[in-house]
């Protein structure tokens, strides 16, 4: 079961379930980060440490503990 | 005939629309919007009970006044920060009498599902399609009829930043209209909402239904709080989640919707891409970060300088006056050290916030904020702060007034607070002056190794206090999840006049406290009259002065001078010099001279301000020079306390209380008991680490 946090940057996925929290759930939803959207990571801060997502048109910032509560379809 | 009463107040058509609520994801606009409406009478205040920034604009229509409310950035009515818990409490509890729902053209698809949930406010509605020029630009062709017929309320493509549609949009305001029903959810769902609606009274009974039964907490009566337990746990037993299904609901709708809005896309890389590419570039991004930050500091302290330096000599001027005016002595002190100084503090504060707001303002549309946080995050979060808190932090090095307005930008009260606490304990500028001249005197050999030390232990002890506050306040941390929205050039426009009205907010709200204190110091200093040893200061400040034994400095003079650097801490100086060297008589200033005074200051400043545009360029001063300290003052110091004396001194004064300007900072933003807290924890926090300092030195 792969997660947010393992894509490589460049990669692209899509979102199986979230499986986070009550507000982090409700602000990964309205940012677009919900099951059956396509998500790529664009890319890691200089730091390793949060990273930058693209959803839709939205670019998204979120911390590698946060992704990690994003499971993402197997590929394939 | 005709009544006099209704010839003097004919009878105007009453306008459709008053009161109109600006709703919209952040970041799309609204505020540059609302300032292509109504021109830029913009006015800023605080949401009740909260000090999350309330703007609004008024505009004389010939109808009337109508009213602008920009709401804060929501992605939903659903709320998952404190921002959008506002929005949604202000369009239930206070309802606008129409809402312009702003969307993003160039991000269409997102921005639906808020206008879907709106749609069940029960209020009449226009949708502004704003940034229609970015959407171009990302090879989007939409089309608003499409979702005018969709949804029944006018739809007006604008570009507010250029004005483009804003007329069109004005018009529509007239027609605001009930959205149709846009929405439909799963039976079970529809059940609930319907059970929960037939016991709630009054408007926006669908939307409060919708918003009880996901479980966000509004003001409901506890008939219908009881039904939507109910619901909720009879749709639990189902295994429903109706947060899920809601939204669900409403992402497929928002997906149709957009669909028939489309007409077509041609992808295209956006600037923003580009851009991104380099800010945010593994080595180059945390390189470009450094030296915005340095420019942001820069530009806030280069070009408000001059312009504090006038407010200066114009305090000495009117002061000069005053002592021409052949007044009685003590009224001629009164109206120039009390009255005139306390304005010019309060004053001289202007050009720095300006400056600041400026500078922020950019960085926030900009878009430039939300990657220097993206950047800052890893390191900030080691001690419990998010990514932003990083700026307000190095701009309290040179000044902790705007460093706390600055807090404004992070987004929850928690890393507000966290923040705001910890920045007065960042040696600002007005502390150096102290610091040059015990260093001086005291430490010759050591001087820049001792300010640089006070300047380490500053920052660690305010990074300490941040980690502290958390724990003690228990506030959740924020989420590490935010948009970084595309790259946008901010209308000057819009900057200026927000800068102005968020400055001259503070000068409302400081005039008081700082007057006040003005003025108790200077009765202390200044009664009865007659030396200043007999004053009410010297008796105040030997009554304190055992408790600093244990510190190694007891002299009242320099106990004495700690509460006049209430006001700032530089004043600790000055008031040094009078209690050990006596007062030097203001000079009394002909009408003439003054205004040659004053005329050349103004010319001074404003060459200053054009040096300014090309010394931001240049590498900042650490260390100003230091001025030689008068012999007189430097003997007397060392016979008034020790090097060890002197090293406790210079960390109390680091670290004692925030200064009266500062104070009125953490009030507006954190509210009374913080800033209460903050001198409390300050003063014990001064005592313990100047005690401490003594054990230092051998």
């Amino acid at each position: 079961m792969r997660r947010l946090d393992e894509l490589t940057p460049g990669e692209e996925a899509r979102v199986r379930a979230v499986q986070a929290p009550g507000r982090l759930l409700r602000r990964l939803f309205a940012l677009g980060i919900r099951p059956g959207a396509r998500v790529r990571l664009l890319r890691r801060a200089p730091l390793g440490d949060p990273l930058e997502v693209r959803v839709g048109e939205s670019l998204v910032a979120l911390r590698k503990q946060e992704a990690r509560d994003v499971v993402l379809e197997d590929e394939g | 005939m005709n009544c006099p009463r209704c010839q003097a107040h004919p009878v105007k058509p009453t306008p459709r629309a008053r009161k109109i609520a600006l709703l919209g994801n952040p970041n799309t606009g609204k505020t540059t919007l609302i300032n292509a409406l109504a021109g830029s009478h913009l006015q800023v205040g605080n949401w009740p009970g909260t000090t999350v920034e309330r703007l609004e604009a008024r505009e004389r229509t010939p109808e009337g006044e109508r009213v602008y409310i920009d709401l804060p950035g929501a992605y939903s009515l659903l709320s998952s920060t404190p921002e959008e818990a506002i929005a949604t409490r202000a369009l239930l509890e206070d309802p606008p009498d129409a809402l312009l729902v702003v969307l993003d053209a160039g991000n269409l698809e997102r921005n639906l599902p808020l206008l879907l949930e709106a749609t069940e406010l029960g209020l009449p509605m226009v949708v502004a399609l704003n940034l229609m020029d970015e959407a171009r630009a990302k090879g989007y062709v939409l089309c608003p009829k499409a979702l005018e017929t969709e949804l029944g309320v006018p739809v007006v493509p604008v570009v507010a930043s250029r004005g483009e549609g804003v007329a069109e949009l004005k018009a529509a305001l007239d027609r605001a209209t009930l959205p149709k029903p846009a929405l439909t959810y799963p039976p079970a769902i529809e059940r609930a909402l319907e059970a929960i609606e037939a016991v709630l009274e009054g408007p926006a009974r669908r939307a409060r239904a919708a918003l009880l039964l996901a479980g966000e907490r509004v003001p409901a009566p506890q008939v219908a709080k009881r039904a939507a337990e109910a619901a909720r746990a009879e749709l639990a037993e189902l295994g429903i989640d109706p947060y899920l299904e809601l939204t669900g609901a409403r992402f497929a709708r928002a997906r149709d919707l957009f669909k028939r809005a489309l007409k077509g896309h041609n992808p295209r890389p956006t600037l923003t891409d580009r851009i991104d590419r380099f800010v945010l570039h593994p080595v180059l991004g945390p390189a470009l970060f450094l030296l915005g930050m340095l420019f942001v500091f820069r530009f806030t302290f280069l070009f408000s300088g001059p312009w504090v330096e006038f407010i200066g000599r114009v305090q000495e001027v009117l002061s000069g006056w005053t002592w021409g005016l052949g007044l009685p002595p003590l009224l001629a002190s009164f109206v120039s050290g009390a009255l005139i100084a306390g304005v010019g503090t309060v004053l001289s504060f202007a050009p720095v916030l300006f400056f600041l707001y400026l500078a922020m303002g950019f960085l926030e549309t900009s878009g430039f904020l939300a990657r220097s946080a993206f950047i800052a995050d890893r390191l900030m979060h080691a001690v419990g702060l998010p990514g932003r808190a990083f700026i307000p932090m190095i701009l309290g090095f040179g000044c902790n007034v705007p460093a706390i307005y600055a807090t404004r930008t992070l987004e929850s009260f928690g890393d507000r607070l966290k923040t705001a606490l910890a920045i007065p304990f960042m040696a600002c500028s007005a502390r150096l002056p102290v610091f040059a001249l015990f260093a001086a005197v005291f430490f010759p050999k050591h001087a820049a190794l001792v300010v640089f030390g006070l300047y380490l232990t500053g920052l660690v002890l305010g990074l300490l206090t941040a980690a502290l506050i958390g724990r003690i306040a228990k506030t959740e941390p924020a989420s590490g999840v935010m948009e970084l929205p595309p790259y946008r050039w901010p209308p000057l426009r819009v900057l200026l006049a927000q800068a102005r009205v968020r400055t001259m907010d503070f000068v409302r709200g400081a005039s008081g406290p700082i007057l006040l204190a003005m003025v108790l110091i200077w009765a202390l200093l200044h009664l009865p009259p007659g030396p200043i040893a007999q004053s009410l200061y010297a008796r105040f400040a030997q009554l304190l002065a055992p408790l600093f034994a244990p510190l190694g400095f007891s002299d009242w003079r320099l106990v004495g001078a700690l509460v006049p650097g209430f006001i700032a801490k530089e004043v600790v100086v000055g008031a040094l010099g009078v209690s050990f060297l006596g007062a030097e008589p203001t000079p009394a200033l002909g009408l003439l001279a003054g205004a040659q005074d004053l005329a050349a200051a103004f010319l001074t400043a404003l060459k200053e301000t054009f040096a300014a545009l090309f010394a931001l360029i240049g590498l900042p001063q650490l260390l100003p020079p230091a001025e030689a300290p008068a012999p007189g003052l430097a003997a007397a110091l060392t016979r008034a306390t020790d090097a060890r004396g002197a090293l406790a001194y210079l960390v109390f004064v680091l670290l004692y209380t925030p200064c009266v300007a500062t104070l009125v900072a953490l009030r507006q933003e954190l509210g009374r008991r913080w800033a209460a807290f903050s001198v409390a924890y300050q003063l014990s926090v001064a005592y313990l680490a100047s005690f401490l300092a003594t054990r230092m030195l051998p």
